[in-house]
């Protein structure tokens, strides 16, 4: 329990904290959650079984079970969750919003929600949690956000809006048929494959929403530009997660059926975002838009991955969902640093901080190449193992996918060097402070460590993995 | 110690000097660092003697695994064999010389520890690279030589004058690796998908003893997935404009990195894989391999008659030489490919330090049309670069001319035409390094007063690698010398290679006869000689000098500007990209998706807005529509329904 109550707390508390005090008590939360958190990992760490958090045992007349539990796929969200929660609170601790009560409260809040959708195992509960995450990250968009913030927020709203319809709509139309709108009825229900269907595809507009998949993604550079720095971090580092986490958690053991006839569709604009997107990140001079594209390749390639639902595809998504979050934060990071101190997005506007700056100029190089998955980054062998995945499944999908080698190469260097590399336009530059350092630093390490060994990723959500699997095969056979 | 840790402590001492310095070198004094990066470099290469003394069976060190799936395996482990300890030899050996050379090269650079700790790392990777024992380990250090060749090559990104076009050489150089990866990649996944496994020795066994023989269009598919990889590490066409604009990179790193080691690394992907070259279905690689090795070795040595930047020569001649390897592997000649990369390694090597050290006394002028009678100035140098030039144009009994004879005897018994091509290529070697030999060194000195007051010769920490890659380039042909000149040494290093490593010892010899061993290095030495001759006549005799790059025409304009291959690729490829982009994020992105999007909103809006309309709030009009909505009621069940 105290692993989804501590940020609820943290969130209602941090109203009444004095606001000298107020960054400290947010960082404390989130170490808090971020220990908690690791010592229920330790703990579990090599099972399958799922750990109860709440069983009311009990359904509510409109079929709310309420269940709450996790198993290692969920753990191991939860321990990406608070990991990148603390980073984002570590490197906001020198700006203004740190000392804001309604913007603690909110990204607490941000992650009692992300919590929540990680250890659902009821529909419906799954839904509010999901829903929930939306007003912190609009919030925060709306209050501290860029000038021409109304705009893209609504499209953002609307996006979303209409995608979270769509997914309740499936959610009610499989519970029609279902006990409960637990996690295992809803499972149980057989589907034809038509009704199967309109099903996935409700979940899957919802999900590529958020994710979000080509087509649905241009709600996402406009958002993520105009959004404070945290706000984006919190939109691509978590928001999107719980994304692909629904996709193995719900959207593909829920309607099975459909996976012969929605694999194909949905691989296939994967597979146009990766490349697409890719593309667009070779030109432009707004450094967050194209870190934001840059995003939409890679989360293509993860759901690409994901979609082809066995094991070995599974464990690499998941291994590349963490490096994404590290990467994201990272990049950010870096875009956040940049704007902050020269007051543009622009890239011709910047050029020659390696020199000025040689701490961030290092660091920044060090997310850059995580980036564009060299050896040593956990990127390497997630990149590696999904692209091999891919490359099964279809060959020419393999070979296209992996573009995302070269164009990652050319965006990246591109944007890295017009901003750090040339001679300098401007005379001084700050250069890191200490916890700007720290966040870098530990990304440093983890993903550094991920990139040596990554089995302890792949040994903590395998057997998770195929427990889940196998309840997806045997709700496949009864139904034959 | 035994083979296992020897090894491990040869990888990890680079990677302990990387550390040091990346860490503390900011603190530390400069010789202190410098001393740290070339001292690792010694003692590994010493330690990689003492195995290569001792090696008697290829031996496997495991370390652990990166993935471990049920399906397949990636392991962290190492192969110790003759193949991958020759290169290690190499790569300790001629680094250690470069980074000593380095040091003193380098000594007034501000980014000091931070060169001798990409320096470091870029060690740690080749050996990853070559001692690796599956292709996951190659591609790995295939990777790692990747970034430390970007931020080398990039090194002086700051740089007022250069900084720009510095970093912009070192993004093609890595975009243009990527792309040769990607194949790579796709070869792996092929050899994955076929084997199920990436380990050499188990591959080997499936090929070798189990004879496991797939079908002739997945062998060509794979081997031409690791070539086209090969490709742009290695810089063939249509890969290789990168390693020229790679020689904005400090000259030492050059030298190892776009000379003597990781260039090589493509040749050493094919020998490692020579099992899969040689089953049916390879054997279209290795004919495109040919005529690719041949064609880039030939336009290679167009574009070097033109060039008038020292080390801009010595870069085509590079890709040239490559060029010459890859058509030895074409025709199967993997020992030979091994003997000349070997000894590349020592004149290219010497070349580039050489051309560093008259970059150094010329205060930092590349241009040969500055230079002139260097030879008085700078006499260790010049005499050294000499011995350079003649070893790489095929003098008579250095070290080029017995690898390249090798090379040539097997086309020879391969195919007259390749034969006469591949002569005529090392014809031109032989003529534009003498081209390059006589400006530089010989006839006036044509640069400004300033420099020639400033010329000097290099301290003994850079003179001293030169020596050494002299007495080698010299003597580095008894390696592997035909049997002609007794038996005792004769193919030393055929014997060697195929002792331990996986494959080679299957593959046929090539059987000359002494008489046609005679003939064919007559015939090279003859053409040497043609070229050095003709050489001194238009250079010193004549004292002629290359033209000012406006004053071209014909052929010559056309290898000064590279056969334009660079605007080729420009208008073919990036420029479209370019376009794509651009059309994307202002079309498809504003104009359509989003266009849709609040088009959708405009219409909710509109909805409303029809809405609003009705309700006027005058009471006579809700009246109204209450009657038309009753008569229409009555209308619908009375009428309609019935």
């Amino acid at each position: 329990m105290e692993l989804i109550l501590i940020p609820l707390v943290v969130a209602i508390l941090a109203c009444f904290v004095p606001k000298q005090m107020l960054k400290y008590f947010s960082l404390a939360g989130a170490i808090a959650s971020l220990v908690v958190v690791s010592v229920h990992a330790l703990a579990y760490c090599g099972s399958s079984h799922f750990v109860t958090l709440i069983d009311p045992g009990f359904i509510t007349a409109f079929g709310l079970s309420f269940k709450m539990a996790y198993d290692g796929m969920s753990l191991f969200m939860l321990v990406l969750t608070s990991l990148i929660f603390l980073l984002i609170v570590l490197s906001n601790f020198n700006n203004e919003t740190a000392s804001s009560k309604k913007f603690v409260a909110m990204i607490f809040l941000m992650l009692f929600a992300l919590n929540g959708v990680f250890t659902s195992m009821d529909g419906m509960v799954f839904y509010i949690f999901w829903e929930i995450t939306l007003i912190p990250v609009f919030l925060i968009a709306l209050w501290y956000g860029a000038e021409n913030r109304k705009k893209a927020l609504m499209k953002f709203f609307i996006y979303t809006f209409i995608g979270s319809l769509a997914m309740l709509l499936s959610l009610i139309a499989i519970k029609v048929n279902a006990a409960s709108f637990a996690h295992s009825d809803l499972m149980a229900v057989e589907l034809s494959s038509k009704a199967a269907f309109w099903i996935m595809g409700g979940f899957f507009l919802a999900f590529a929403i958020k994710a979000p998949i080509f087509p649905f993604h241009t709600w996402q550079p406009d958002t993520y530009t105009v959004s404070p720095m945290a706000g984006t971090m919190l939109l691509s580092a978590l928001m999107l997660k719980m994304a692909l986490y629904g996709m193995v958690r719900w959207m593909i053991p829920l309607a099975p059926e459909a996976m012969e006839f929605m694999l194909p569709i949905i691989v296939v604009l994967s597979l146009i975002g990766i490349v697409y997107t890719a593309i667009l990140a070779i030109k432009g001079d707004d450094i967050k838009r194209i870190f934001a594209f840059a995003s939409i390749s890679h989360v293509g390639l993860i759901a690409a991955g994901i979609m082809l639902f066995n094991k070995d595809a599974l464990s690499a998504a998941f291994l590349q969902m963490f490096n994404h979050s590290l990467v994201a934060i990272g990049l950010f990071l870096a875009a956040g640093i940049l704007e902050q101190r020269l007051n543009t997005r622009n890239l011709y506007e910047m050029g020659g901080i390696a020199k000025l700056a040689p701490k961030f100029g290092f660091w920044f190089a060090v997310i850059g190449f995580a980036s564009v998955s060299v050896p040593f980054s956990s990127g390497f062998i997630g990149e590696f193992l999904l692209l091999k995945e891919l490359y099964e499944y279809k060959w020419i999908v393999g070979l296209l996918a992996g573009t995302t080698l070269v164009f990652g190469a050319v965006y990246t260097l591109r944007a890295y060097q017009l901003s750090m590399f040339g001679p300098a336009k401007i005379e001084s530059f700050i250069d890191l402070s200490w916890n700007e350092w720290l966040v870098f630093f530990v990304l440093g390490i983890v993903v550094l460590a991920l990139g040596l060994f990554p089995q302890i990723v792949f040994d903590f959500v395998g057997p998770s993995i195929e427990n889940l699997m196998e309840s997806v095969e045997l709700s496949k056979n009864i139904v034959k | 110690m035994g083979i296992n840790t020897l090894i491990l402590t040869v990888l990890a001492l680079p990677l302990f000097g990387a550390l040091i310095n990346g860490v503390f070198g900011k603190r530390l004094p400069k010789i202190v660092v410098g001393s740290i990066a070339t001292i690792v470099m010694f003692i590994a290469f010493a330690l990689a003697l003492t195995i290569f003394s001792s090696l008697h069976d290829s031996v496997k060190v495991h370390l652990y695994e990166f993935v471990n799936f049920e399906s397949f395996k990636l392991n962290f482990s190492l192969q110790v064999d003759a193949l991958s300890i020759w290169m290690t030899l190499i790569i300790t050996g001629v680094g250690s010389l470069i980074h000593l050379f380095s040091m003193g090269y380098m000594s007034h650079d501000k980014g000091y520890y931070k060169f001798f700790t990409y320096l470091n790392v870029f060690v740690f990777s080749m050996l990853i690279l070559v001692l690796g024992s599956n292709y996951f380990m190659l591609f790995f250090g295939w990777e790692g030589v990747g970034i430390c060749s970007y931020l080398l090559i990039g090194f002086h990104f700051s740089d007022l004058k250069k900084g720009v076009a510095n970093s912009v050489a070192a993004r093609k150089a890595f975009i243009m690796n990527r792309i040769g990866d990607l194949a790579l990649l796709i070869g792996l996944f092929l050899i994955l998908a076929q084997f199920g496994t990436l380990e050499y020795t188990e591959l080997a066994d499936k090929i070798l003893v189990e004879k496991i023989n797939p079908s002739k269009w997945m062998m060509f598919g794979i081997t031409i997935c690791l070539f086209i990889g090969a490709t742009g590490k290695s810089a063939q066409i249509p890969l290789f404009t990168w390693l020229p604009d790679a020689m904005a990179g400090p000259t030492p790193v050059s030298a190892l990195i776009h000379a003597a080691t990781m260039v090589t690394a493509g040749i050493f992907l094919v020998v490692r894989s020579n099992f899969m070259f040689e089953l049916p279905g390879a054997d279209l690689t290795k004919e495109i391999m040919l005529y690719v090795g041949l064609a880039t070795s030939l336009v290679a040595a167009f574009i070097a008659m033109r060039q008038n930047d020292i080390k801009k020569v010595l870069a085509y001649s590079t890709v040239s030489q490559l060029g010459f390897i890859f058509v030895s592997l074409g025709m199967g000649g993997y020992v030979a490919a091994m003997f000349h990369v070997t000894t590349h390694a020592f004149f290219k090597a010497l070349l580039f330090l050489g051309s560093g050290s008259v970059i150094h006394a010329m205060s930092d002028e590349q241009d040969i049309r500055q230079m002139g009678g260097l030879k008085k100035y700078i006499p260790i140098t010049h005499i050294t670069f000499l011995i350079g030039t003649l070893a790489i144009a095929g003098f008579p009994f250095l070290s080029g001319f017995f690898s390249k004879d090798e090379i040539l005897a097997h086309a020879l018994s391969h195919n007259i035409v390749v034969y006469i091509l591949l002569a005529f290529s090392a014809l031109l070697t032989a003529i534009y390094m003498f081209r390059l030999y006589f400006v530089v060194f010989h006839g006036k000195f044509r640069g400004t007063d300033e420099v020639k007051h400033h010329l000097h010769e290099s301290p003994l920490n850079m003179t001293l690698p030169l020596m050494v890659l002299a007495v080698l380039s010299v003597i580095g042909g008894v390696l592997n010398i035909p049997s002609l000149f007794g038996e005792g040494m004769a193919h030393w290093m055929t014997h060697f290679l195929e002792h331990t490593t996986l494959g080679l010892s299957a593959i046929e010899h090539l059987h000359l006869s002494n008489g046609q061993v005679i003939m064919l290095m007559t015939s090279a030495s003859v053409l040497t000689l043609i070229a050095l001759v003709v050489s001194y006549i238009v250079y010193v005799k004549k004292e002629s000098t290359p033209a000012s790059d406006d004053k071209i025409t014909g052929w010559v304009k056309l290898s000064a500007n590279k056969l334009y291959f660079d605007e080729i690729y420009n208008f073919l490829f990036v420029k479209p990209l370019e376009i794509l982009s651009s059309f994307g994020n202002k079309f498809i992105e504003v104009t359509l998706l989003n266009k849709s999007v609040y088009g959708f909103a405009n219409l909710i809006g509109k909805s409303g807005e029809l809405v609003r309309k009705w309700q006027t709030g005058i009471v006579s009009s809700y009246i109204l529509w209450m009657v038309f909505g009753i008569v229409g009621l009555v209308v619908y069940y009375i009428i309609i329904k019935k």
